[in-house]
C-alpha cells in the first residue's frame, strides 16, 4: 500500500511539472487558459492566435520531446543496471554519447543539413562495434563490454576534439550547446522520432519485467528459473542502445538522467521491476521536463543547456546519496 | 525399478581449455536424496552446472525425466528442476517475500499478478525455511545464513519434482543446517521429491542421504550408501587428510567422521 501511495505522488509530481512546463515561459500560457474560458472559445484575437502558436509549435513539442528523452534515458539506465547487475551502470557507458557527438561534429564540420542522422549513425556504429567485439564473451564476462565501451568512447572523443579544434569560433558555440544537450529549437519532427520509440520501449521492458528481476539478482539463478539469460541480455543492451542513440541524436547528450531516474524510482517504489519500470519512466520525465523548465526560466533572457541543469542536479543528488549511506 | 528422474551418462564438462569432469555417470530416482561430496575443486559445482545446462557438455548425456536436457525448453526445465545456487551477494533491495515469489516465475505468464496459489506456495516455502518473520525485510539486510535460506525458499517455491542444492548449509548455524537437511529428507519421503545435494558436511550427509557420490579430480571415486562411501582410507586419500577417522554414531548407527590429531 505504502509504495502505491508513493507511486501516486510521483505520478502527480510528474504531471504537475509537465503542466507547468507547458504553461510557463517567456509567453505565459496561464493567461491563455483563462482567456479561453472567458471567451468561451469565442472569436479569435491576435493574443489567442499567438498563444495557440506558442502552444502548438513551441511548447508542446518541446515538452513532449523532453518527456520522451527522459523516459528513454531512464529505460536505458534501468535495463543496463539490471543486465550488468550494477546499480551504477548508465546508458552512456557503451560509448553511445561519444559516438553520437562524433557524428554530430562531423555533420556540423561538413555543413550537413541535419545533425540527427549522423549522430544516430555515430552512436549505433560505436554500440555495434562494442557488441561485435564482445559477442563471444557476453555469456561469461559481461563487464568486458563496459571496458570496450569506455575504450571506444575515448577514441571517438579524441576524434571529436581534433575536429572541434579546427572549427571557427562561431561554430564552436553551436557544437558546445549540442554537446550539453538541449530541447530548444526542436519540433514535431524530433518528437515523431523519439516518442514512438520511447512508448514501444516502455511496453517491451514492462513485458519482460520479471526476467529483468531474475537477471538483476544473478545470471545463474535466472537460468535455473527458465530465463534465456543471454538472449534477454543482448536484447536489453540493443534496446538501451537504440533508445539512447535516438535521444542523443535528437536532443544531444543529457547527462545523469539515465543514472538518477532508476535510482530515484527504486528509492520510491522498491526494486521490483514491475514497479520500478513505470516509476523510472515517470522519474525520467520529471527530471528532464523539470530541468528543461529550470534551464529556460532560471536566468531571465538566456537559456542554459539542459545538460548543465541535469549535471548540477546530479551532483547534488549523488552527494546526498553518499552522505546518507555513510 | 522406476525410471530415474535424472540420469547422467559419461558426462564430461569444463571451462576454456580445462576439462573438469572426466566422464561421470549416475542416476537419481524419485524420492531419493543423493549427496555429492569431495574436496575443493573436485568438480561438484561443475557437475551441478553440467546437469542443469549452465555449462555445455563436452561429452556424454544428461536426461531429465527420460528427455535429453538439450531438448528441454527453458521454462519446461525450470518446472522440473530447481537449483539453489551458492551464495552471491545481492545488489538490489527486494523484500524476502518478493524474492521468494520470483521462484514462481516458470509457472506464471509474463504479465499478470500472482494468484492466490502462488502466494500460498510462497508462504509455505517461507515457513519451511523459518523465514516468515523476515518476510518483509530487504534481502540486503539479511545475515549470510538468512540470505542462504532465502535462496532455498525460492527453490522450494519453484515446486519442482527435482531439487539441486550447492552447499545449502555452508553458512548455516548447526540448528538451521540440521533443519535444512531434515527438510530435504522429509520432502523426498512425503512428496516423492528427488534431491541432489552438494555438501561439505560429511556427517549430515551420512545421516540424511540415501546414497553418496564421492568426487575426486573430476572423476567418480565412489558411489553407494553412506556406509559404503564413507570409508576411512578412501576419505583420507580423497581429501588428502590423514587425520580423518570414521567411527559410528552411537545414537543413529550411521557413519560418523571425526578428526584424530
Amino acid at each position: 500500500m505504502k509504495s502505491t501511495t508513493r507511486f501516486l505522488f510521483l505520478m502527480a509530481a510528474t504531471a504537475g511539472v509537465v503542466v507547468a512546463s507547458v504553461c510557463l515561459g517567456p509567453t505565459s500560457l496561464l493567461d491563455w487558459w483563462s482567456l479561453r474560458e472567458l471567451l468561451g472559445q469565442g472569436p479569435s484575437t491576435p493574443e489567442l492566435e499567438r498563444a495557440a502558436l506558442v502552444l502548438w509549435e513551441l511548447r508542446l513539442p518541446r515538452v513532449l520531446l523532453a518527456a520522451a528523452a527522459g523516459a528513454s534515458l531512464a529505460l536505458g539506465g534501468l535495463l543496463l543496471q539490471a543486465v550488468f547487475r550494477n546499480p551504477l551502470a548508465e546508458p552512456y557507458l557503451l560509448g553511445l554519447s561519444s559516438g553520437g557527438a562524433l557524428g554530430a561534429v562531423i555533420a556540423l564540420a561538413t555543413g550537413a543539413s541535419s545533425v540527427i542522422w549522423p549522430a544516430l549513425a555515430g552512436s549505433l556504429v560505436i554500440a555495434s562495434v562494442v557488441l561485435l567485439l564482445c559477442r563471444r564473451r557476453i555469456a561469461s564476462d559481461l563487464p568486458s563490454l563496459l571496458l570496450a565501451g569506455v575504450a571506444l568512447g575515448a577514441l571517438a572523443q579524441a576524434f571529436t576534439t581534433t575536429i572541434i579544434l579546427r572549427f571557427d569560433p562561431g561554430a564552436l558555440r553551436s557544437i558546445l550547446f549540442w554537446l550539453m544537450g538541449s530541447f530548444a529549437g526542436r519540433g514535431w519532427y524530433e518528437v515523431s522520432l523519439l516518442l514512438p520509440a520511447a512508448i514501444i520501449g516502455l511496453f517491451v521492458v514492462w513485458t519482460f519485467h520479471r526476467p529483468l528481476d531474475l537477471i538483476a539478482l544473478g545470471g545463474e539463478s535466472a537460468h535455473h528459473l527458465g530465463v534465456r539469460v543471454v538472449a534477454v541480455q543482448i536484447g536489453s543492451i540493443i534496446l538501451a542502445a537504440v533508445l539512447t542513440a535516438l535521444t542523443v541524436a535528437t536532443c544531444g547528450t543529457i547527462g545523469f538522467v539515465g543514472l538518477m531516474a532508476p535510482h530515484l524510482a527504486r528509492h520510491i517504489v522498491g526494486s521490483t521491476h514491475g514497479k520500478s519500470v513505470p516509476a523510472s519512466v515517470l522519474a525520467g520525465i520529471f527530471l528532464t521536463v523539470g530541468s528543461d523548465l529550470a534551464a529556460r526560466t532560471i536566468l531571465a533572457g538566456t537559456e542554459l543547456p539542459v545538460g548543465v541543469v541535469t549535471g548540477a542536479v546530479g551532483c547534488v543528488f549523488f552527494l546526498a546519496l553518499l552522505t546518507k549511506k555513510r | 525399478m522406476n525410471t530415474p528422474i535424472l540420469q547422467a551418462t559419461g558426462v564430461r564438462a569444463g571451462y576454456q581449455g580445462c576439462e573438469v569432469l572426466q566422464g561421470i555417470s549416475f542416476d537419481l530416482h524419485p524420492g531419493e536424496v543423493l549427496g555429492v561430496i569431495g574436496p575443493n575443486g573436485s568438480g561438484k559445482s561443475t557437475l551441478l552446472k553440467a546437469v542443469t545446462g549452465l555449462l555445455p557438455l563436452l561429452g556424454g548425456k544428461v536426461q531429465i525425466t527420460g528427455k535429453d536436457l538439450s531438448n528441454l525448453g527453458f521454462r519446461e526445465r525450470a518446472r522440473i528442476c530447481a537449483v539453489q545456487p551458492q551464495v552471491e551477494t545481492p545488489l538490489f533491495d527486494y523484500s524476502v517475500r518478493e524474492f521468494v515469489l520470483l521462484g514462481r516465475h516458470p509457472h506464471r505468464p509474463l504479465l499478470g499478478r500472482a494468484g492466490p496459489a502462488d502466494l500460498q506456495t510462497v508462504d509455505a516455502a517461507l515457513v519451511m525455511t523459518d523465514l516468515l518473520p523476515l518476510a518483509s525485510r530487504s534481502i540486503r539486510s539479511l545475515s549470510t545464513g538468512e540470505w542462504q535460506r532465502s535462496l532455498l525458499a525460492r527453490a522450494l517455491a519453484q515446486e519442482t519434482p527435482l531439487l539441486m542444492l550447492d552447499e545449502p548449509a555452508a553458512h548455516l548455524d548447526p540448528g538451521h543446517g540440521y533443519d535444512t537437511h531434515a527438510l530435504l529428507r522429509k520432502l523426498s519421503r512425503e512428496k516423492d521429491r528427488s534431491v541432489l545435494c552438494v555438501s561439505h558436511d560429511l556427517n549430515l550427509s551420512a545421516e540424511f542421504c540415501d546414497r553418496l557420490i564421492l568426487l575426486s579430480n573430476g572423476r567418480l571415486r565412489a558411489l553407494g550408501t553412506p556406509a559404503e562411501v564413507l570409508q576411512e582410507t578412501l576419505l583420507q586419500e580423497s581429501f588428502a587428510c590423514s587425520a580423518l577417522r570414521v567411527t559410528t554414531n552411537a545414537l543413529t548407527g550411521n557413519p560418523n567422521v571425526v578428526y584424530a590429531r
